[in-house]
Formats: structure tokens, sequence, C-alpha cells
């Protein structure tokens, strides 16, 4: 996982696969930036992603909620279609996801 | 396709899910099914086997049994078994977004993908028994 921080915009690029063991680890160390930084938007980056279940639309979910108590915006971006189908299955309305790679 | 089948006994830790995932796609690409349909029974598997590895067995570890069929009318059928403290009331975990541990921010839909991916999901669950899980999907898609 890489991330980027620049006037006042996180951006978190994650990559490989989002299941219940990486969610666990990564969530830690992505509220710790989150908390270092204070950001007005996070940005999760989805390019290097290839493989996610329920476990990573909880793990979108827990940082929208973090993001929204910090008043800032969040922003999720370049869903492979088969990520997009598990986000659309989850029949989450996530207003934060960006459809369209 | 011929008959086949895969069994794998895994200990319900979350590290040993990526491992599974693994097995079933090389399994399914040996038998020429196309990548589209790999990817949703992996990730109905990788769901069905998260809520084995995350319910079954509290805080302790116990063994979770996944077997893979393939039958010669190009239906697979994937049973996912635990043997700890089965599912209280299987209708309301069927529900969207209800989750028995709000704490460890499961997003409570693990199910709904799964039902939406195969074409039949059976849940049978015993209080202290366990759980299996069933998925029956039919395989319309091969690989040229």
């Amino acid at each position: 996982m890489k991330y980027k921080y620049l006037n006042g915009k996180l951006a978190i690029y994650l990559e490989e696969e989002l299941d219940v063991s990486s969610c666990k680890t990564l969530r830690g160390i992505i509220d710790g930036y989150i908390m270092k930084f204070q950001p007005y938007e996070l940005v999760l980056d989805l390019t290097d992603v290839k493989f996610m279940d329920s476990s990573g639309i909880g793990l979108i979910l827990g940082r929208y909620n973090l993001i929204k108590l910090l008043d800032s915006k969040m922003k999720v971006i370049n869903a492979s279609p088969s990520i997009q189908r598990v986000l659309e299955l989850s029949q989450i309305q996530l207003e934060c996801v960006q459809y369209g790679r | 396709m011929e008959d086949n089948y895969m069994k794998i006994e895994i200990l319900s830790k979350d590290i040993n899910v990526l491992p599974v995932r693994i097995a079933i796609t090389s399994f399914l690409s040996q038998e020429n099914v196309h990548i589209d349909e790999v990817m949703d029974i992996k990730t109905a598997l990788s769901e069905a086997v998260t809520n084995a590895v995350e319910h079954a067995y509290n805080d302790e570890k116990g063994k979770i049994d996944v077997e893979i069929h393939l039958d010669n009318n190009d239906n697979i059928c994937i049973k996912v078994q635990d043997f700890g403290k089965g599912i209280e009331d299987v209708s309301l975990a069927l529900i969207p977004t209800y989750t028995s541990k709000p704490e460890s921010e499961h997003a409570g839909v693990g199910f709904n993908i799964m039902e939406s991916l195969v074409d039949e999901l059976v849940v049978d669950s015993k209080l202290n028994n366990g759980t299996i899980i069933t998925m029956i999907k039919k395989i319309n898609k091969k690989k040229n």
C-alpha cells in the first residue's frame, strides 16, 4: 500500500486482494494516516486491487464513517469491473464510489 | 465437464481464506471455466469461508471443510462446513446489512453477495453443531 498527501488531500493506493485478513491490517494503517493528516479529502484508489469481497466493503464503509466524523470528503476510484460488480451486489449505496474506470 | 472434486480442510484463521481462493481458481482454470465464472465462484466461496472464520468458533479456532464438486452437466457445487456454534437465526443473518459483530466493521452483506453470485444457496445451521453453506451454480461460460 502506498499513500500520497498533498495540499490537504490524502490518496491511498490499495493493492492485491482486499479480504478479511488484509482488511484487518489495512484498517489500522489507513486510520493512522487519516488521524495524522486530517485530510479534507480521502481518495481510495483501487487501480491495483485484483480481488475484493464484502470485507473490502466493510473497509470502505468504516473509513467513510470516520471521514464523515471529520467533516471531510471521500472518493473511491478506479475499481475494476469485477470489483464494481461486488459493490453493486452488496446493494449498499455508497455515494463516495465513482463508477467507471 | 467430467465429474471431479476437491476437498480442503483449514483451521479457522483469516490468513487461510486466501489459499482457499487460490486453490479453487487453479482447480476451475484447469476445467476450462471462463474467468468471469471463476471470479463469481471465487468471491462467493471467499464470503462463505470468511463467514465461518469470523463467526463459527468465537475466539477459539476450529476446522473448516471446503468441498468443490463438478458434475458432467456443468454444475458446480460448493460446500463450506464448520463445526462451531451455529447461527442462532438464519433468516436474520440473511437480511442485508445485518451483522452480529458491528464492532468488527462487517458490512453484513456476505450472504447477499453469495445469493447473487450462485443459482442456489442453502444455509443449514444447528446451534452448537455448526453450519453448512451449500452453493450450486451452473457453468455457462467456458474458455475458448
